[in-house]
C-alpha cells in the first residue's frame, strides 16, 4: 500500500477519476449491449479507460485492480488491433461489467477507509480464457470468410428510399497504385458518403475485414452506387482527388439502372436498414450465444439469389440520411464538469440573495426621493444592474439543477442485470432523461427508483412463456419517463407486463386485516387497492427471489418519497402492465410560495398546498361550544385556524370580515387559515430555523423576503395535526 | 512576540441597566446595529426572534430579559452583539456597547457567591474584572445561552450531523 506520506489528496483524485471513467464505461457498454459488436470508437474508449485505470492503480499500488484492468485492456487491445470477426458480444459485455463491478467495489472499500483487498484472480482467469477463445476463433473463421468472398463476391446493398428528390450516381474511384491499405481509404470515402446517403452500395463490399479487398480496389477501382439528394458538384466536394485517390468519376444514372446495381458482377446480398434489429427480434437468440455472423455461409443460404429490385423497403423517414447497420450514432459531446463543494454553492446563493436585497435598498433609497433630483442616468444604470442580478440569480438556481441522465443510466444496468438473471428478455427505454432536478432530490430518488425498476422487471414482466401464451411480444419492455408537470417532476416507471392483480391484493389485505369489514370489496377503487402494496410487509409474490418479494421496499419507497415532499401513484391495467408515477418537487431549496401577513409577521405557505382564497361574511362562520370555528363553503364545512390567535401574535385582525381565508389541502385534509392580508406569490429560498430555537409546531423553516425581512414558512401538515 | 495572541485578555464590554458586562473577545463575531426582528411564536420570552445577517438567519436574545429585568424600548444605541459559542451563532441585544478593554488574569475575581445582584444574573457571571476603578461583570456566554437551551441546541446539532452522514 502507498503510505508514509499524505496520500489522501491523491486518493481522492484517484477515486474521483476512476469513478467517472467507470461510469462512462458502463454507459458505453450498456448503450451497445444490443449491437452485434462494439463500435470502433467504443473499443478505443474502453481500452483507454482501462489503460488509465491500470496506470493510476499501479501508482497507488492497488495490485489487484491493476491486474484486472490490465487484462481487460489486453482484450480490448486485441479487439482493436486484430478486429476479430466472431466475438461473443454478450459474453464480452458481461466480462466488462464484471470488471467494472469489481473495480467499483474496490473503490467503495477505499472510500470508506478500507483497503483494496479484493481478489481479482478469478476474473483475470476468466478474461484470459475469453481472450484465448476469441483468438483461436478468429483464425479459423477469418479464413472461411476470406474464401467466401473469393468464391462469391457479394454486394452490401442498402434498400433504397424512393423519394422524388433523390438522385442516383455511379461513382468510380481509382486509387494510386502504390497506396497502402486501399480498403481503409475506401472505407473513409464510404464513411463520408454515409452522412448524405439514402442508399449506398459499393464493391468490393467487404472493405473492413477483408484485406484482399485492398488489392481488388487497386486493380479494378472502387465502385459506389449512391442515392442521395445532392448535386454532382457537392459529391465532388466530398470525394476529392488527393494523395490517395487518383481519379474520381461520377455519373448520374436512372433509378432502375441504380437498382440493377453493378450488372457485371454476380450475386447481391441485400441488407436492408433494419436488418440487424429484425434479425435480433426474429431469432430471439438466447442471451449468451449472441453471435451474429453477417457474412457466414448460413446467411447466404438463407438469402438465396435475389433479383435486384425485389425487396424495396420504404424508409420511414424519406430524405433522412440512413446509416449502415454497423454504424453507430454520433457520440454526444461530453459536457465538461467540475465538482464544487455544495457548501460553497449555498454560500454563493446566500450572497446573491443578499445582493438582491442590498440592490433594492440602493434603488429605493429614501435619499433618492429628494425633490428636484435629475435621476435619468441613475435609473438607466439601475435597470442594467437589476437585469444582471436577475440573470445571476437564475444561473445560480440552474447550477443546482442536474439532469436525471446518470440516474436513469444506472437503471439501465439494473434492468440488464435483473433480466439476465431471471432469464427474461427485457428492453429498456428512457424518455426525457435530460429533465433537470435539484441535486439533493436526485440523491433521494435513486433508491426508490431502483426499487421500482427492479419490481417492474421481476414482478411486472412475465416470463417469456407466459408472454407467448398471452399473445404478447416476447420482449418485455420497461420505460422510464421523466417530465415536468405542474411544478413537479414526474418520474414514471412503466412496464408492459401483467399488471397488478386486484383480487390477490384484496385477498392479502383481508388476511392482514387491512380492510374495513363493513365495506364490500367492490367499494374499493382500483387506486385504493393498489395503495395497499405500499404498506409495510405487503407482498403478493409467493416466491421470494433475489430481487424482490420480501415485502420490504414499497413502503420504504413511499416513505423516502414523502420525506422530500413527493408521492407515489400506481396505475395498472391487468394484462397490459402497470405504471408507477413518482411525483417529486423540483427542488428542496426553492419553493414557490404565497406570502401573507398576520399582525406584524409575514408567513409563507407552499403554493401547491393552497387551493383557494376567499373573503368571508360573518354568517359563514360557525362556532361550536368549544370555541372552535368552522366555515361553510359551497355546502362543505371546514375547520378554521386563526394564525394570529394560534401563535399569539400582536395586532392581528380579529374581525373575520377584514381578513382572508386561505384554503389549504394536504393529503386530502382541508383546513382554512385565517390571515390578515395576502402579499403575493414569490419564489423563496428555504432556510432552516436555527437549531437554537426549539421546534415550533406548524413551522417548517424560514426565508428572507425581497425587502430583507424574514418570513416564517408554514408547514400545512404540521398545522393540521 | 509572534506567538502572542492579540486577543488574549481582551473583553468587549457593554452596558445593560447600570452595570457593565464583559464578554471574551474570542466569542464575539461582530457587532451590528439594531435591525428588524422577526418574532418566533411559542418560544421563550428572552428569544426575541430571528434576524437576517447577510443571508444567514440567526436567533437573537435580549440580555435584559435574560437577566429577568424589565424590558426597555430599543433605541439608536441598541446594538446586537453576534457571538459564536461552539458553532451556535446567536445575537445578543444590548442597550449600549461600551469598549474593548484588556483585563489581566490577576485582576479577575471569582464571582461572589452571595451578592446583592439578582440571582438570575449571577448564574451567567463567572468573574468580576477590575478596570481602574470600575468593575465589569464577566459573562460566561455558554451559560448565557445554556441552561436548558444550549444542551438542546447541541443535541439538535448532533442529530443533524448524524442525519447528514
Amino acid at each position: 500500500m502507498a503510505g508514509g506520506f499524505d496520500t489522501q489528496d491523491m486518493l481522492d483524485i484517484y477515486l474521483f477519476e476512476n469513478g467517472q471513467l467507470l461510469e462512462r464505461l458502463q454507459e458505453i457498454v450498456l448503450e451497445e449491449k444490443d449491437e452485434e459488436c462494439f463500435g470502433e470508437e467504443s473499443i478505443n474508449e474502453i481500452f483507454r479507460a482501462m489503460h488509465t485505470i491500470k496506470g493510476s492503480s499501479a501508482v497507488m499500488m492497488y495490485d489487484e485492480v491493476t491486474k484486472i484492468a490490465h487484462k481487460l485492456e489486453d482484450v480490448f487491445y486485441y479487439l482493436r488491433e486484430s478486429q476479430p470477426e466472431h466475438v461473443p458480444h454478450m459474453e464480452l459485455v458481461e466480462h466488462v461489467l464484471q470488471v467494472v463491478d469489481f473495480i467499483t467495489s474496490e473503490m467503495i472499500k477505499l472510500q470508506n477507509g478500507g483497503n483494496a483487498d479484493g481478489d481479482a484472480s478469478d476474473y483475470v482467469a476468466a478474461l484470459d480464457k475469453f481472450l484465448t477463445d476469441i483468438k483461436s476463433g478468429k483464425g479459423e473463421k477469418g479464413k472461411k470468410i476470406a474464401e467466401n468472398v473469393h468464391e462469391e463476391p457479394k454486394h452490401y446493398y442498402i434498400a433504397p428510399v424512393a423519394t422524388s428528390a433523390s438522385r442516383f450516381y455511379k461513382i468510380y474511384l481509382t486509387y494510386q497504385p502504390d497506396l497502402q491499405l486501399a480498403n481503409v481509404h475506401a472505407y473513409k470515402t464510404v464513411y463520408a458518403l454515409k452522412e448524405i446517403a439514402e442508399d449506398l452500395l459499393h464493391y468490393p463490399e467487404d472493405i473492413i475485414s477483408d484485406e484482399s479487398a485492398a488489392d481488388e480496389i487497386l486493380e479494378n477501382g472502387f465502385k459506389i452506387l449512391l442515392q442521395a439528394q445532392v448535386s454532382e458538384e457537392e459529391l465532388h466536394e466530398i470525394i476529392q482527388e488527393g494523395y490517395d485517390i487518383e481519379k474520381v468519376e461520377i455519373h448520374e444514372c436512372a433509378a432502375n439502372e441504380f437498382l440493377q446495381g453493378f450488372d457485371s458482377f454476380g450475386t447481391e446480398i441485400r441488407i436492408d436498414l433494419e436488418s440487424s434489429i429484425e434479425e435480433i427480434e426474429a431469432n430471439a437468440i438466447a442471451p449468451g450465444d449472441y453471435v451474429i455472423k453477417p457474412k457466414s455461409e448460413a446467411d447466404e443460404k438463407a438469402k438465396p439469389k435475389i433479383a435486384p429490385g425485389d425487396f424495396v423497403v420504404e424508409s420511414k423517414e424519406p430524405g433522412k440520411a440512413k446509416k449502415l447497420a454497423k454504424d453507430k450514432p454520433k457520440k454526444q459531446e461530453k459536457t465538461a464538469y467540475i465538482s464544487v463543494d455544495v457548501a460553497k454553492m449555498d454560500m454563493l446563493m446566500d450572497l446573491i440573495g443578499e445582493l438582491v436585497i442590498s440592490e433594492s435598498v440602493v434603488l429605493q433609497n429614501p435619499d433618492l426621493k429628494v425633490p428636484g433630483l435629475k435621476l435619468d442616468n441613475f435609473h438607466k444604470a439601475a435597470g442594467q444592474m437589476t437585469k444582471i442580478s436577475t440573470d445571476l440569480q437564475n444561473v445560480i438556481m440552474s447550477m443546482r439543477m442536474m439532469p436525471l441522465t446518470n440516474t436513469f443510466q444506472k437503471m439501465n444496468r439494473i434492468v440488464f442485470d435483473v433480466s439476465r438473471k431471471l432469464g427474461k428478455d427485457v428492453e429498456f427505454e428512457m424518455v426525457g432523461e435530460h429533465t433537470e432536478v435539484d441535486k439533493n432530490i436526485i440523491e433521494h430518488i435513486s433508491d426508490p427508483l431502483m426499487h421500482l425498476v427492479r419490481n417492474s422487471v421481476d414482478h411486472g414482466i412475465e416470463s417469456t412463456e407466459d408472454r407467448q401464451a398471452a399473445g404478447k411480444t416476447e420482449k418485455g419492455k420497461v420505460t422510464l419517463t421523466a417530465k415536468t408537470e405542474s411544478g413537479k417532476v414526474w418520474i414514471i416507471v412503466q412496464d408492459n407486463g401483467k399488471g397488478l392483480n386486484r383480487e390477490k391484493i384484496l385477498e392479502k389485505a383481508k388476511k392482514q386485516g387491512l380492510l374495513d369489514p363493513y365495506k364490500p370489496d367492490t367499494a374499493y377503487t382500483d387506486k385504493e387497492v393498489y395503495q395497499f402494496i405500499t404498506l409495510p410487509g405487503f407482498s403478493t409474490n409467493e416466491q421470494v427471489t433475489e430481487y424482490s418479494g420480501r415485502g420490504v421496499g414499497m413502503d420504504v419507497v413511499v416513505s423516502n418519497l414523502q420525506s422530500i415532499g413527493g408521492s407515489l401513484e400506481i396505475e395498472s391495467v391487468p394484462g397490459e402492465g402497470s405504471q408507477m408515477i413518482m411525483k417529486i418537487p423540483l427542488t428542496l431549496a426553492i419553493i414557490d410560495g404565497i406570502v401573507m401577513e398576520v399582525g406584524n409577521s409575514s408567513f409563507v405557505i407552499e403554493t401547491g398546498a393552497v387551493k383557494e382564497f376567499f373573503g368571508v361574511r360573518e354568517d359563514m362562520i360557525i362556532t361550536d361550544p368549544d370555541g372552535s370555528e368552522f366555515v361553510m363553503i359551497r355546502g362543505e364545512c371546514y375547520p378554521v385556524l386563526n394564525v394570529g390567535e394560534w401563535y399569539k401574535l400582536q395586532n392581528y385582525k380579529a374581525d373575520r370580515t377584514q381578513g382572508m381565508l386561505v384554503l389549504v389541502e394536504i393529503e386530502k385534509k382541508i383546513i382554512c387559515l385565517f390571515v390578515d392580508r395576502l402579499v403575493g406569490k414569490q419564489e423563496i429560498v428555504v432556510k432552516p430555523i436555527p437549531d437554537y430555537i426549539k421546534k415550533v409546531k406548524g413551522l417548517s423553516g424560514c426565508t428572507q423576503l425581497g425587502d430583507g425581512s424574514i418570513a416564517l414558512i408554514l408547514d400545512p401538515a404540521g398545522l393540521i395535526e | 512576540m509572534s506567538d502572542y495572541d492579540t486577543q488574549q485578555d481582551k473583553y468587549v464590554t457593554f452596558k445593560s441597566g447600570q452595570e457593565y458586562y464583559g464578554l471574551k473577545i474570542q466569542y464575539v463575531n461582530e457587532i451590528i446595529v439594531f435591525q428588524e426582528i422577526t418574532e418566533i411564536p411559542e418560544s421563550e420570552d428572552y428569544i426575541k426572534g430571528l434576524i437576517n445577517l447577510r443571508g444567514k438567519i440567526i436567533p437573537v436574545i435580549d440580555v435584559r430579559i435574560r437577566f429577568k429585568k424589565e424590558p426597555i424600548e430599543y433605541n439608536d444605541r441598541t446594538c446586537i452583539v453576534v457571538i459564536n459559542v461552539k458553532d451556535t451563532v446567536v445575537g445578543l441585544i444590548v442597550e449600549k456597547i461600551a469598549e474593548v478593554v484588556e483585563i489581566k488574569e490577576e485582576n479577575i475575581l471569582p464571582s461572589p457567591s452571595l451578592g446583592n445582584e439578582d440571582k438570575a444574573q449571577n448564574r451567567y457571571v463567572y468573574g468580576i474584572g477590575k478596570v481602574g476603578d470600575s468593575v465589569k461583570l464577566l459573562l460566561d456566554p455558554e451559560k448565557l445561552l445554556k441552561d436548558e437551551d444550549l444542551n438542546l441546541a447541541e443535541q439538535a446539532n448532533e442529530e443533524a450531523l448524524i442525519e447528514g452522514e
